[in-house]
């Protein structure tokens, strides 16, 4: 008995207040230092399921991942797309320095074969990392979509709206994102194994616009000044 | 030339007992459906004979399954036993309605003797739960006529066949009924007795066609026989008793079938992509279902998985009472082509093509795409999705040959509803398609939206405001 508590100890799946653990759980970093810093040097969960919570697209939220998807391609593995809400626009990615070969993208009729594929995905050793856009899911599918990726040692992210936040869930990452003032993409960590939730970091995501090499002075500016028309 | 003969006393029977899974009396009625003329060893210990009328047989076992006899069916089923006859033997001879000739003399080095040849050939009518009886001849009419007697022994002796030939009585040398009338009027019993009528006297005082026959059976005339050439394709169909009505019931026969496939395709040394699964109803248009696996395969468990996936997707509109599964597109295998030592791309490759296969079976084929980038200024004609292929070692663009674009791209362009807070590069114009008439003349900027996104947004000719996709 006190071995299976030893094991769920160390393995964070019990929350301990009192103290930060050292979890020795596999995972991949980020690729950005800030964000890895905050989630206790780790970075995205392997065999887990991580939710990233968001309004809309276009702040920031592929980039967050493009560190991870140029890795998993050069690794030989795949980057599975299922429902993604646009397309991802294939020349941006070949620039950025993702393997299009190694992209898929999945799309799905209805919630049942949303599931069965992410599963199957997920099992798979070919796969290095899911992303996925599942809309609305109720908790007992995610609980179902943890277990399916406990099976694996792939990432997993989910891409759901903000209003989630509240809800919980079995997931073992959560972060909300928000558009920051500078084009930058503010981390609030909802939850994570092993310590406290509550982090908030803000990572520099103008490069994303090439932005950063601009000078304020050589912005043109654009027809509007101010109103409509 | 040694000659062995296949006898399939009751071939039909056989064939539809295989591909059942519960056993149950069952017999085979002649086309009209009044006479019994197989009989299964169940439904002959209930006491129905061959010959026995369809009524009486009913009254002895209600439950009984019948089949109708049909020569379109059973010159089929003759010919699955000749193709996988074909693997032991090249040259083969169908004889139908139910039996099979194969040249043996040149096979006795390969094997190694006649007795290993023998029991090459039983072995595979156990393993495809055939009854068969076999005879060997010197002719293939003496083969046949030995065989079908069921004086079938495993031996070359000339002196021995011709012995169990001459003891053979008239009625079981297959004369014409008019022949063999006159035979036995001449107070002949055996074919030895006719074996010894000088030649002459036997084509003046009966026929010329009965000699041509007795020196045909004799070897003293030749007999030739066209070979049988197997197809250039795969096919097997499972014929029901009972109707199926459900999927989970036609996964048991399809087992055995893909298993056979599998075989077929290990003799050839060919893999296959593409399966197609006919059923059959009975009052209504067959069902087609094709099945496609993303690499080449043979392996009968991995095609069953795929299959089952197919069918729990497809409902049966009606009943099936066959089933037909057909291979017409083969591959040349690729041997493994594994460099490492531990032989790990191989697992890796052939895990992908299993989860591949797997999606496209349940999602069909347009689920799955696959980008690339295509050369073309405009944007939406600047990508393309095809269908998914493993493909290794596509040498990457240099990066910064390409210009700055949004990693999201709209289906079509969205009106811009809002005026945006920010503006930060442009106008980047794009012009093109005057060559094909999908005319754009566009200028593109980057804005940022009241909501915090950061949006690629163009001008058109008409002044109007799009955004065409999302720097995510």
């Amino acid at each position: 008995m006190s071995e299976l508590l030893n094991t769920l100890m160390q393995d964070a799946r019990v929350w301990q207040g009192h103290r930060h653990t050292q979890t020795t759980q596999p995972a991949e970093p980020t690729g950005y230092q800030v964000l890895d810093n905050q989630l206790g040097g780790l970075g995205w969960p392997r065999g887990a399921l991580s939710e990233c919570l968001l309004d809309a697209p276009g702040i920031g939220e592929l980039h967050l991942l493009l560190p991870l998807m140029q890795r998993v391609c050069e690794e030989g593995k795949s980057v599975f797309w299922l429902n993604p809400p646009h397309t991802p626009y294939a020349p941006a990615l070949a620039r950025e320095g993702v393997n299009l070969d190694q992209v898929v993208l999945i799309h799905t009729d209805d919630e049942g074969d949303f599931l069965w594929t992410l599963e199957n995905c997920l099992r798979s050793p070919v796969t290095g990392l899911v992303m996925a856009w599942p809309g609305k899911l109720a908790s007992r599918e995610v609980r179902r979509l943890q277990l399916a990726a406990e099976a694996g040692s792939n990432v997993c992210v989910l891409f759901r709206e903000r209003c989630y936040a509240g809800q919980n869930s079995p997931a073992a990452l959560r972060l909300e994102l928000e558009p920051g003032e500078q084009q930058d993409l503010k981390v609030n960590v909802l939850k994570r194994r092993g310590s406290w939730p509550g982090q908030r970091c803000s990572l520099a995501m103008a490069q994303r616009a090439d932005l950063a090499f601009r000078e304020t002075t050589r912005v043109v500016r654009g027809p509007w000044s101010g109103s409509t028309g | 030339m040694l000659w062995l003969y296949l006898h399939f006393p009751h071939l039909m029977l056989d064939h539809i007992r295989r591909t059942r899974e519960d056993e149950g009396a069952l017999v085979v009625v002649e086309g009209s459906g009044q006479k019994v003329i197989q009989a299964c060893p169940d439904a002959r210990s209930q006491g129905i004979r061959t010959g026995m009328r369809l009524k009486t047989a009913i009254s002895l076992a209600p439950d009984l399954g019948m089949v109708r006899a049909d020569e379109t069916q059973e010159a089929r089923i003759l010919e699955d036993q000749a193709r996988w006859l074909y693997r032991y033997a090249a040259h083969i001879v169908l004889v139908p309605p139910d039996g099979l000739l194969a040249e043996i003399g040149s096979l006795q080095k390969l094997y190694g003797g006649l007795a290993a040849v023998w029991q090459t050939v039983e072995q595979g009518l156990n393993e495809r739960q055939l009854n068969a009886w076999i005879g060997i001849g010197y002719t293939p009419l003496a083969a046949r006529l030995i065989a079908r007697a069921g004086k079938g022994e495993c031996t070359a002796d000339k002196g021995h066949i011709l012995r169990s030939l001459s003891q053979m009585p008239l009625l079981a040398a297959e004369f014409n009924e008019k022949a063999c009338t006159r035979l036995q009027r001449l107070g002949l019993n055996t074919l030895g007795e006719v074996f010894d009528l000088p030649p002459g006297e036997l084509a003046r005082r009966l026929s010329p066609e009965l000699l041509a026959y007795i020196q045909k059976i004799q070897g003293t005339r030749p007999d030739p026989r066209t070979p049988w050439q197997p197809p250039h394709s795969f096919r097997q169909q499972a014929d029901f008793v009972q109707e199926i009505e459900h999927t989970q019931g036609l996964l048991f026969p399809l087992q055995r079938m893909l298993v056979e496939l599998e075989e077929d395709l290990c003799w050839r040394q060919q893999d296959t992509d593409s399966l197609r699964l006919v059923l059959k109803h009975r009052h209504a248009e067959p069902t087609r279902l094709q099945i496609r696996t993303s690499g080449p395969e043979h392996r009968a468990d991995h095609f069953l998985n795929l299959v089952r996936l197919r069918l729990e997707q497809h409902s049966l509109s009606a009943p099936v009472i066959s089933m037909v599964l057909l291979v017409k597109r083969f591959l040349s295998r690729e041997a493994p082509s594994g460099q490492d030592l531990l032989g790990e791309t191989q697992d890796l490759n052939e895990a992908w093509h299993t989860l591949i296969s797997r999606l496209q079976a349940r999602l069909g084929d347009q689920a799955l795409r696959q980008l690339s980038p295509q050369a073309d200024h405009r944007p939406e004609r600047a990508w393309s999705a095809s269908e998914v292929l493993r493909k290794t070692g596509t040498p990457l663009v240099p990066a910064a040959e390409l210009p700055r674009r949004p990693l999201w791209l709209l289906k079509g362009p969205q009106p811009l509803t809002e005026a945006p807070v920010t503006w930060f590069s442009g106008p980047e114009r794009i012009s093109g398609g005057w060559w094909d008439g999908q005319r754009v003349h566009r200028d593109y900027y980057i804005a940022q939206l009241n909501s915090g996104q950061l949006a690629w947004v163009f001008r058109d000719a008409r002044e109007g405001w799009f955004v065409h996709g999302w720097f995510g």
